[in-house]
């Protein structure tokens, strides 16, 4: 009689083997190991962009591949988003690409972990850097090594809706411009377009198109120099979030919930979704054309009004090319890096795909051939290079980020977000910022 | 009699053979005893896979998760021991930590009562002979068959962003709607609708309960004169409660696991402020985006004893409020 199964043991039984199986690969994600990188023949390369850089990328290697038959090029390509998750992920499981295209931001952080190739060996060998500057390359350059040859330069600029402020009968501001005179234009667009418009997009929250330029022109750099603590005062940040809070007051950045709605999400961009006139994010014009209709500008990052101002923007390296350390194909690798960096038809194809090109020679090449909105681009990051390099006030160019220094990043967008909210004040926010950064940056 | 037990592989013919038996009657004794206790090896062979699947996929992968737990491992170099810094770190200075704990909470104790009650309804709104029944348990199913899709998160966040859908239908009504997912207050509330419209599965094994219930009981409270409420609180309820314990304790830790709604209604983020932050989507980040796969490790064992946690309890509790018919 003993066989038969009464109910309450059956749901019993049922539960448990149900929470076992539930259980088991929440655990198990988690697990993760090392291993050697493999070979099947061909050169895997990734990167991420949009679908015009995707196209670029190919034709470019189309043709590389023409020219040396013996490479056979395997490509992987995606967005931002998951790009690097991705890499971490083939790092560990030993297939990682043997070149891909990195970020300045995280160069250090994989050069220091071992994962890059350092190519020092290579340059004036394979790999010809003639026309590259010196501060171009310290994007790449970490501890003294190259890890990374930049694809062009890269400066921070403001995206400005063109045709939207001529719609409202307002000049462009001068690109020799202050925070005040931001303040008042985005104050203007919001009363002259009946308060349909916020003025800026809120740049509270925005550490490399923004805070770090604005900081800098106090002469405090972001990191400090042994990347283990924080390089700004308390007293930066608090006037920062005060102008800040100000500008959402007059209406002249929008309310938190449209930022909120923007992290991470270029589509949701004040600009894009048509809320502000002025954005920080390079994205909506950047890798591959734009995101919106309408005629776009670019400034510089205002700077100014008080006394002792510094120049406050410095150039780095647009993305870069690196090859993997665990590879065998290094030498392949590089050439198709050289290739990139000289090749007339490459950096033909390529045009501002991967910012502006970082040669004389190369931006020469390519003026020819660009749209009106493509030159205007590169005529104001030209503008701006050239006056970092004539200032003699302005701090060296930033040390590669620390370890740690997207989630401060993260940390300050949050923090931005929380005063805007309402849910902290300035004050509390303010230690809560420094105390948390300290952690992660000690951690 | 225990040698017929032990003696399997040795040859020996079953029990001692209190009659004797010629050597072909003996064989054939034998080989019905091997039938009888399992048939030697092979079945094993057939079983290899799964054991395969067991210890290298699950057992192995589990027991180096909780090795790493004690590590500073971040994926890309060798882990490197540090006794129990990740588990107090994680109590004692890790504010988003709590975050996490906070947002998982609220979300598996709203959504898990709410989804249940909504299933158990649908259910018995179902447990009807009506014409073309199955189309409408079909429907009705359906969410939930597209429930882990990437897709209807992504729909998700169209339609309770600042311009979706449902700011539209609110306008119908001159409600002025606002971002209810990029908004602290109401974004793991949009989150938990999510949870509670995918109320399928919990229905199906509700509808499958239901049909066994005794008809002869409803028959008989019927001539008592028991109304529609008197018979669901007296005899439907109690009589299915070892179904509602059954889908609470799976709702239960299917919440406490939830990623891929959080992940893509907020872009990733667990924003703003931390109010999507579902434990599982941290321990994402930090393993696979922030490199501390040994801290995540730690936040994974975290998470196991504190289902295991709740699903003690529930089983515990449910001694007072299940009942059996046996």
């Amino acid at each position: 009689m003993g066989h038969q199964i009464s109910r309450r043991t059956l749901f019993r039984t049922a539960s448990g083997l149900a929470v076992a199986g539930a259980l088991g690969p929440a655990l198990t994600a988690c697990a993760g190991g090392t291993g050697a990188g493999s070979d099947n023949g061909s050169l895997t390369m990734t990167w991420w962009g949009s679908d015009e850089r995707h196209a670029a990328y190919k034709k470019a290697l189309a043709t590389f591949e023409k020219n040396n038959p013996k490479i056979k090029i395997e490509t992987r390509y995606s967005g931002y988003d998951g790009y690097f998750d991705k890499f971490n992920t083939q790092v560990a499981g030993g297939s990682a690409p043997d070149l891909l295209q990195m970020d300045t931001a995280l160069v250090a952080q994989y050069a220091r972990k071992g994962i890059l190739a350092p190519l020092d060996s290579y340059v004036g060998n394979s790999l010809d850097l003639t026309g590259f500057s010196k501060t171009l390359l310290a994007a790449g350059t970490v501890d003294g090594k190259l890890y990374g040859v930049p694809s062009g330069i890269g400066v921070n600029q403001l995206t400005v809706n063109r045709s939207g402020l001529e719609k409202l009968g307002l000049k462009l501001p001068d690109r020799e411009w202050t925070w005040n005179d931001l303040k008042d234009i985005a104050t203007q667009v919001h009363k002259k377009s009946g308060g349909r418009i916020h003025g800026v997009d809120d740049g509270g929250g925005s550490t490399l198109q923004c805070f770090e330029i604005f900081a800098r022109e106090k002469g405090q750099p972001f990191f400090s120099d042994d990347g283990k603590k924080l390089g700004f005062t308390a007293d930066t940040l608090q006037e920062w979030w005060e102008f800040w809070a100000s500008m959402r007051k007059d209406q002249a950045s929008p309310p938190p919930a449209i930022t909120s709605a923007a992290h991470n999400d270029l589509t949701k961009n004040a600009v894009v979704i048509g809320k502000a006139l002025f954005t920080f994010d390079s994205g909506v014009y950047g890798a591959g054309g734009s995101i919106t209709d309408a005629q776009l500008d670019f400034l510089p990052t205002p700077q100014g009004d008080f006394s002792g101002a510094r120049e406050g923007n410095f150039v780095n390296g647009g993305v870069l090319l690196s090859a993997t350390k665990a590879s065998k194909k290094t030498a392949d690798s590089v050439k198709i890096m050289d290739f990139f960096a000289q090749d007339p038809t490459a950096i033909e194809d390529m045009r501002l795909l991967r910012g502006i090109p970082p040669t004389e020679k190369a931006r020469s090449l390519i003026s020819a051939g660009l749209n009106e909105t493509d030159r205007r681009n590169m005529a104001m990051a030209d503008y701006i290079s050239q006056r970092v390099a004539k200032a003699t006030n302005a701090l060296p160019a930033p040390v590669p980020p620390p370890k740690g220094a997207d989630q401060i990043w993260d940390l300050l967008f949050e923090s931005n977000l929380a005063v805007a909210f309402g849910k902290k004040t300035i004050k509390a926010q303010l230690s809560e910022f420094f105390d948390q950064a300290q952690n992660i940056l000690a951690g | 009699m225990t040698t017929a037990k032990t003696d399997g592989a040795a040859g020996e013919g079953p029990a001692a053979p209190a009659s004797p038996a010629g050597p072909r009657e003996r064989a054939r004794l034998r080989r019905r005893a091997a039938r009888r206790r399992g048939g030697g090896w092979w079945p094993y062979a057939f079983l290899a896979p799964w054991f395969v699947g067991l210890f290298g996929l699950t057992i192995y992968p589990m027991l180096d998760s909780l090795y790493l737990s004690f590590t500073d491992f971040d994926l890309l170099t060798p882990a490197r021991w540090i006794g129990g810094q990740n588990y107090t770190h994680m109590f004692s200075d890790d504010p988003v930590f709590w975050d996490s704990v906070h947002a998982t909470l609220l979300y598996v104790l709203v959504s898990v009562p709410l989804k249940l009650a909504l299933a158990l309804g649908v259910a018995i709104l179902l447990n009807r002979p009506l014409k073309g029944i199955g189309v409408y348990r079909a429907a009705f199913y359906l969410p939930s068959l597209l429930g882990g899709a990437v897709a209807i998160a992504i729909v998700w966040r169209q339609v309770f962003g600042g311009d979706g859908l449902f700011n539209d239908f609110l306008g119908w009504f001159g409600v002025k709607g606002q971002d209810w997912i990029s908004s602290p207050d109401t974004s793991i509330y949009t989150l938990i609708l999510l949870a509670v419209w995918q109320f399928g599965t919990p229905m199906v094994i509700f509808l499958a309960g239901l049909k066994q219930l005794p008809r002869d009981v409803y028959e008989a409270a019927a001539i008592d004169g028991a109304g529609t409420l008197t018979r669901f609180f007296r005899i439907t309820l109690p009589l299915l409660t070892p179904i509602v314990f059954f889908n609470l304790v799976l709702q239960v830790i299917d919440g406490f696991k939830t990623f891929t709604p959080a992940y893509v209604v907020s872009n990733g983020t667990g924003g703003p402020l931390n109010s999507t932050m579902l434990y599982s989507l941290y321990l994402y980040k930090k393993g696979f985006t922030d490199l501390q796969m040994g801290y995540a490790s730690a936040l994974a064992w975290v998470l196991f004893l504190v289902i295991a946690g709740f699903t003690a309890v529930n089983f515990v509790a449910s001694r007072y409020w299940v009942h059996y018919d046996d």
